[in-house]
């Protein structure tokens, strides 16, 4: 059943069913992902999480931070875990054997939503193979990466997700070194690719279309991908109170664009249409050199002998940009 | 025997030997069931001495934030910015922080679109009152 | 519903056969798994009875062994049944998860059937893969035939799932000499095996939306400690269950099990003990040691974990010589049969000659030639009352003799 969200006001209704005194770090996105996620549907939910800053700040025993249920196993299996506590739903409810509480919701048609979190190294790296495999099968629940483009939990190493020129404790900058080598790997077209019926890409400072595009998702049936842009006051390095704006900074330069791809399926599961729509168009696209600026990680790239790596972001950016704009305009 | 867990209190569960923990280490969010948490606001949950909710994090800060509710337009950015759900928001209105919970980020105070803002960091020690009576003016908006 | 299978009194099965059998009549809500030699029949077998019919649960061929791990293991904490099989590099693939299951005392069961790990590549059978996860807080349980293969499947349920252990369980069967050995099996029918694991009990289930549950917390030197000594009680304290169970199961089938096997031990001077469809060769080769003249017998393990130590040392009695047979790469010790039993039997005050044969890695013939050899040492060893061998030998091998102390 979908909530209506009209505007923030009624937004702000929502009983949140994430906790506080939890150990995230102050100023931390995840957290903000995390309650614009479950707060946009008012349907139970059900919650998978990868170890990571997530898991290891709000299950610490003796006490949860979900008043959701909840289950952690492991690093690299987040994708599988909430795919097969939907597939246990769908048998339970099959066979008539669901707790008479959820029965009550399901028969109010409001179906528990299964949702995945976990971060960019649990998702671009060591759970790339069990969110792959869980999405060709098509399992219906929803897959949210908290891209925060660093193995932040374990002190900051690079990951897949990592951007070309950041600083990190395993691609540091050195004499020699500008930190990172490798552009960072598409991630949500990878996953529109394996023809899931939506794929998103949003950040929490864009609330509404964060919202709106997890209620899209939890409209459809099958596995949907949402890539949500999470800045990492500890390692990114900006202070805490920066995060909406530094998360800003990279939708307004298109560092971050917002966008998302959806596939429709005929009654044969047969794709017949894959449209990408970009959700928010900043009115005067900012410099990438503003939002490298705001974190400490791209420090050094402001030195005179790597002022090259900014031109070849901006570039970057600019043709990916170009890519997501003519594919919208192609309809494809 | 296992203790149960929902129903005692947490210096006890504080002190459980392992002859008396729930196997698989499992934690329970509620001390009875809640049909549907979602109409249930936070004040009215009955929550298990194993949630968080029942914690508090607030020494975790030096500076606090404060709320000044005669210039607050109740736009609910703090709120739904807010990594800790320490914004306190009922009928579309905002009330207040929640002190336990809140680690003074200071992203409230960052969103907050009036002039002056109705939220603003203080340090941890100043009392509120002193601190509504420190609040800033009306910054004149600088021409570029 | 499922349809009914119509079995016969007495079903031609081979040990995959008879583990998929055993799944699809304990009700399996939720089977993950994925295929590798030698266990993959179970998974083809599971999924042609899905296929016809007869299965009402949810079968997910996921794409690799971690996953199908993962896949039970949330699956359970959802409150459902759940189970898979696997063989080597698949079971390796899954420790990870298999410490997961048990800490988070989730009742999976997990049919393995044994097989050598690599390197060098070997999709033969020997008990790698079954040392390997042996620490990894299941219950083991071991079968020597399809019979038993089917029997110890069925009782894995009910063990794993009474309230008093919730454990996970594995049920051990020898790679192709059981798995693909095709032998008479009298199977319950569909209703009695119904009847007999009963219904799943969920436990602190997430798919209760109004009684939040989180599983799989992060604990550190608090707690830690205390969960996994609570663990390793309830697996201890699971002997009354695994016999209850074993008891009743006889009641139905009048087949019985118990914690350790024996075969002519009464009287026995000289004991192999070993693990697996070698049990049974050892039989054979004992029977021929006694008509001439010498006491033989064989000891074996039925439940491997918890490790039944009063049983395994009063089944020895006071037999002279032992020969520990381990069927794994010991990697440079003994292997775990010699070094368990050594400290079992000396803690209880025995000192009887304890020889360590390797043997069998890889799918190496085993015949009852060289397990008569091994008895004929045992008897040389109980005679001179010292070991006139080395302590550790490898048997079955090409090139000179092998062996240690």
């Amino acid at each position: 059943m979908v909530k209506k969200i009209k505007n923030l006001k009624e937004f702000s209704l929502s009983n949140d069913r994430f906790e506080g005194a939890n150990l995230m770090c102050p100023g931390c996105s995840h957290n903000i992902i995390v309650r614009e996620v479950l707060n946009a549907t008012n349907d139970p939910v059900i919650v998978a999480t990868a170890t990571g800053c997530l898991e290891v700040c709000t299950a610490v025993y003796p006490k949860t931070s979900w008043d959701v249920s909840w289950i952690h196993i492991g690093f690299e299996n987040a994708a599988v875990a909430a795919a097969t506590v939907s597939a246990a739903y769908e048998v339970m409810k099959r066979k008539g054997k669901l707790p008479p509480a959820t029965q009550k919701m399901v028969d109010e048609g409001r179906e528990p939503k299964i949702v995945a979190f976990a971060g960019d190294g649990g998702t671009y790296d060591i759970g790339f193979q069990s969110l792959s495999g869980a999405f060709e099968r098509g399992h219906n629940f929803m897959y949210v990466c908290l891209d925060n483009e660093v193995y932040a939990n374990t002190g900051g190493q690079r990951s897949s997700s990592t951007p070309i020129g950041a600083s990190t404790t395993t691609s540091p900058a050195g004499s020699v070194s500008y930190g990172e080598k490798m552009q960072k790997k598409s991630m949500v077209e990878i996953m529109a690719d394996h023809g899931a019926p939506y794929v998103a890409q949003v950040s929490p400072s864009k609330w509404k279309d964060l919202v709106k595009k997890v209620q899209k998702g939890f409209e459809v049936y099958g596995p949907v991908y949402i890539n949500a842009q999470s800045a990492c006051t500890t390692e990114w390095k900006h202070a805490p109170e920066d995060t909406i704006e530094v998360s800003d900074l990279g939708v307004e330069s298109c560092v971050w664009p917002l966008y998302e791809i959806i596939n429709e399926r005929d009654e044969h599961g047969i794709i017949y249409s894959t449209k990408l729509n970009i959700t928010y168009r900043p009115k005067k696209k900012i410099p990438v050199e503003e939002y490298l600026a705001a974190q400490p990680r791209f420090r050094h790239l402001f030195k005179p002998e790597n002022r090259h790596i900014i031109d070849l972001w901006q570039k970057a950016v600019d043709a990916r940009w170009e890519y997501l704009q003519r594919r919208e305009e192609a309809g494809v | 025997m296992a203790k149960d867990m929902k129903h005692i209190d947490i210096e006890e569960i504080q002190k459980l030997g392992w002859d008396e923990l729930i196997p698989g280490a499992a934690l329970f969010s509620f001390r009875e069931p809640v049909e549907d948490v979602v109409e249930v606001p936070m004040e009215e949950r009955p929550y298990a001495p194993t949630n968080s909710h029942e914690w508090q994090v607030g020494d975790w800060r030096v500076e606090k934030p404060v709320y000044n509710r005669d210039l607050c337009i109740d736009c609910q950015f703090c709120w739904v910015f807010c990594p800790d759900m320490s914004i306190l928001s009922r009928d579309k209105k905002m009330i207040g922080v929640i002190y336990e919970h809140c680690k003074g980020c200071g992203i409230c105070v960052e969103v907050c679109p009036t002039n002056p803002k109705s939220l603003l960091m203080f340090p941890e020690h100043m009392d509120n009152d002193e601190a509504l009576k420190r609040w800033p003016q009306k910054e004149e908006k600088k021409k570029d | 519903m499922a349809k009914k299978f119509e079995l016969n009194e007495i079903e031609v099965w081979d040990g995959n056969m008879a583990a998929a059998q055993a799944l699809r009549q304990a009700d399996v809500d939720i089977v993950a798994a994925y295929p590798i030699t030698p266990s993959t029949p179970i998974v083809q077998n599971y999924s042609k009875f899905l296929a016809d019919g007869y299965v009402d649960g949810e079968f997910i061929m996921v794409e690799s062994e971690h996953s199908a791990m993962s896949g039970c293991v949330a699956a359970s904490a959802a409150g459902v049944r759940a189970a898979t099989a696997t063989s080597s590099q698949g079971f390796a693939l899954m420790v990870e998860v298999l410490y997961q299951a048990s800490g988070m005392r989730l009742p999976i069961v997990l049919t393995v059937v044994n097989r050598a790990l690599a390197a060098p590549l070997n999709v033969n059978g020997d008990h790698s893969d079954m040392y390997l996860g042996r620490d990894a807080g299941w219950i083991n349980l071991c079968s020597y035939n399809p019979q038993e293969a089917y029997d110890l499947t069925l009782m894995a349920f009910r063990i794993g799932e009474d309230l008093r252990v919730r454990l996970p369980v594995m049920v051990h069967q020898d790679g192709f000499l059981c798995s693909h050995t095709a032998q008479n099996v009298r199977p319950l029918q569909d209703e009695e095996a119904r009847e007999f694991v009963g219904e799943f009990k969920a436990v602190n289930s997430m798919l209760d939306v109004s009684d939040p549950v989180t599983h799989g917390v992060q604990t550190e030197e608090d707690w830690h400690f205390e969960h996994k000594a609570r663990q390793h009680h309830d697996m201890m304290s699971s002997f009354d269950v695994i016999r209850e169970v074993f008891g009743e199961f006889k009641e139905r089938t009048g087949r019985e099990y118990d914690l350790v096997y024996t075969y002519k031990m009464d009287d026995a001077d000289v004991a192999i003990v070993a693990l697996g469809t070698t049990v049974e060769s050892a039989r054979v080769a004992a029977d021929q040691m006694r008509e001439k003249g010498v006491k033989a017998g064989v000891v074996s393990f039925r439940v491997l974990r918890p490790f039944p130590f009063n049983e395994i040392v009063d089944a020895l009695g006071d037999v002279k010589a032992i020969a520990a047979m381990d069927r794994s790469a010991p990697g440079g010790t003994f292997g775990m049969l010699f070094n368990e039993l050594g400290a079992a039997l000396m803690a209880k005050g025995k000192r009887p000659i304890l020889l360590n044969y390797i043997y069998g890695l890889g799918g190496r013939d085993t015949t009852i030639n060289m397990l008569r050899e091994v008895y004929e040492q045992l008897n040389e060893c109980a005679q001179a009352g010292e070991a006139k061998y080395p302590l550790q030998q490898f048997i079955g091998l090409r090139g000179p003799k092998l062996s240690f102390y």
